[in-house]
């Protein structure tokens, strides 16, 4: 399964640095290529628009204060599939993004596996 | 029209009026009347006007007609002491009249008399209006026919309907207004709000002091709501209204918001009600008004979304440091291949997270110091060893949370490899704060008299957890010396709340 995984470009968009090594490290378990990681909204935009190839996004919901939406929004404009990681639980989402893939603080490698495959499956559909 | 034109017209009107009216002063002299009160009290104006009324109609010497001019004084008095109409359903009173040779006698007359209140713009009652009805021919026939041997037609409908029934008006007119006034009483006192709107524009016909200070003690009586609270037009309130007025069914809110201007000119206040509108129905079950109950839960509301908002930003926090945590495990994990090892690395970096908490806690979480910070993070090894030179930093509590484990890491590699490894190394921490329009904190962490420096080979857990936090959580830069004589890092932080977090 993981092969999906391999090589594969996902962003980061994280403020704690801490949090955003330990998804790092999952991610590079995985055979993936962390690219950030972004640790404001504005930084999330830029990695998201730049034109680099982006295959999926890990985002915190909140970022620096400020909700991770803008970010989400940039990314389903270029079709990159992402994934929320949320301290709030699935009631932390707004209605427009509730049901989306969604990784629990504090993560598990197979949770982050397994969203990730969900959100670039249906981005594949 | 000019009110001189107007009070002349009034005037016109009350003469012309075939029912009898007069006015009586609050010392019970004559006032004014109309023309049909001196057709049926057999007088001329000139004689009864500044006239005590009960000089001008003694009702004679009989105990009756002294017990009828009581009835009659009493009402007046109950006008004048409680300030409100009184009725008199049946009076019996004697009125002089000319005799069958020209001279006057008193002749028994029945009436049937409301007194009413007349105040002047301050308040004050100045008048009493009455207004009778003579209802002798009435009452003599009832009498003749309760007389009569044989029972008729007649006597059992006037009697049994209108005249006895008059009797009893009175008296249920008076337990009935008891009874109002004790609803109204308790209206006005409910903490609640409460009003009674009329008709199908919802006019204010009554409200109480709580509705009063839901709406900023506006003046409403006798306005259509969206005339009298311009502001809820457009707030589905008034849609309400027209639909129970339309359907007869009642609406209840529940924890509904409004938005009310309370203050004039202020901006609009956002409320929350719970409320009832309840049809009000005349005889014939037809809607003719909505009553309006219900109370402010403004506070209830506010208190439960804050216990919400604080058990979800709990929440976040507990789940963002179960997160830290986990990563602080999985890297220590990486570097550490024995347990024991591990669980040394492991338990050190909780607990410098954990000192930075106790000291957020200290100050409710509005931030720390960072003499306290670099203090905690460094005692353990000895405080005559760490020099510690710099003013008064207040750091935020995100800031003062990423510097704590920055210290903690800086410190541990000391005691390892560094200056703190052996006897008569010391470490030299100075910082100041630059450009007081945007601070920026500058920190060098100097280590002197330790073994020769090597750098390492791969960078480890712990200086990528310093330089990740000095740049990702704090915008800020760090360089990191590896020079033999001794390790040194150099911080450059702003301290202008552009930390993350």
């Amino acid at each position: 399964m993981s092969e999906t995984l391999t090589g594969r470009r996902i962003l980061v968009v994280e403020d704690e640095s801490l949090v955003a090594m330990l998804l790092e490290t999952i991610l590079e378990d995985m055979g993936c290529t962390p690219v950030g990681p972004a640790a404001t909204v504005e930084d999330g935009l830029g990695f998201a628009t730049d034109g680099e190839r982006l295959d999926a996004a890990l985002l915190d919901v909140n970022v620096a204060g400020r909700q991770v939406f803008p970010v989400a929004d940039a990314l389903k404009a270029a079709g990159v599939p992402f994934v929320f990681s949320t301290g709030y639980g699935e009631g932390g989402l707004p209605d427009e993004w509730r049901g989306h893939a969604t990784i629990q603080k504090p993560f598990t490698e197979a949770a982050v596996r397994d969203a990730l495959m969900k959100a670039m499956g249906q981005a594949n559909v | 029209m000019k009110s001189g034109a107007l009070d002349a017209e009034l005037a016109a009107a009350f003469e012309a009026s075939p029912n009898p009216y007069m006015l009586l002063t609050p010392d019970l002299r004559y006032a004014g009347m109309n023309a049909a009160y001196l057709a049926a009290v057999g007088a001329r104006r000139e004689d009864l006007l500044g006239r005590p009324i009960f000089e001008v109609f003694d009702s004679g010497p009989t105990e009756d007609g002294r017990a009828n001019a009581r009835q009659l004084r009493a009402s007046f008095e109950r006008v004048l002491r409680e300030g409100r109409r009184d009725h008199l359903a049946l009076i019996r009173y004697a009125m002089p009249a000319a005799g069958p040779d020209g001279e006057t006698v008193l002749q028994e007359r029945f009436w049937s008399a409301t007194h009413t209140p007349i105040r002047d713009a301050s308040g004050r009652i100045i008048y009493i209006l009455q207004h009778t009805t003579d209802i002798t021919e009435l009452e003599q026939l009832r009498r003749r026919a309760a007389g009569a041997d044989r029972k008729r037609a007649i006597d059992s409908i006037l009697s049994g309907n209108v005249l006895q029934r008059a009797e009893h008006v009175q008296q249920a007119n008076r337990e009935l207004e008891t009874e109002r006034n004790r609803l109204l009483e308790m209206f006005m006192q409910a903490p609640g709000f409460v009003a009674v709107l009329s008709g199908p524009d919802h006019v204010f016909q009554m409200y109480n002091p709580a509705y009063a200070q839901l709406i900023g003690h506006r003046d409403l009586a006798g306005k259509p709501v969206r005339e009298a609270l311009p502001e809820v037009v457009g707030q589905a309130y008034i849609g309400l209204l027209d639909a129970v007025y339309a359907t007869g069914e009642p609406h209840e809110g529940r924890a509904s918001r409004v938005e009310l201007q309370r203050t004039p000119d202020g901006p609009l206040e956002t409320v929350w009600l719970d409320f009832i509108y309840q049809p009000i129905r005349d005889d014939s079950r037809n809607v003719v008004g909505i009553f309006v109950q219900g109370h402010d839960v403004t506070e209830t509301v506010l208190s439960t979304e804050r216990q919400k908002l604080m058990i979800d930003e709990l929440n976040h926090r507990v789940k963002n440091t179960l997160a830290t945590v986990q990563s602080i495990a999985m890297q220590t994990a990486r570097t550490h291949r024995d347990p024991v090892g591990f669980a040394e690395s492991f338990q050190a970096r909780l607990l410098a997270l954990s000192h930075t908490h106790d000291l957020l806690t200290r100050s409710h979480w509005e931030g720390a110091d960072l003499r306290d910070v670099l203090e905690h993070e460094t005692k353990a090894h000895g405080p005559h060893r760490i020099s510690l030179v710099g003013p008064p930093v207040a750091l935020e509590p995100a800031a003062a949370l990423s510097l704590g484990m920055v210290f903690h890491e800086l410190a541990t590699n000391a005691a390892k490899y560094g200056a703190l490894s052996v006897p008569e190394g010391r470490v030299l921490v100075d910082w100041g704060v630059s450009d007081q329009t945007s601070p920026v904190l500058r920190l060098a962490w100097r280590e002197v008299g330790g073994p020769p420096v090597q750098a390492p080979e791969r960078r480890g857990f712990g200086s990528r957890l310093i330089e990740r936090n000095v740049h990702h959580d704090l915008a800020g830069v760090v360089e990191l010396d590896y020079a033999q004589s001794g390790f040194s890092a150099e911080f450059s932080i702003p301290l202008d709340g552009r930390s993350r977090q």
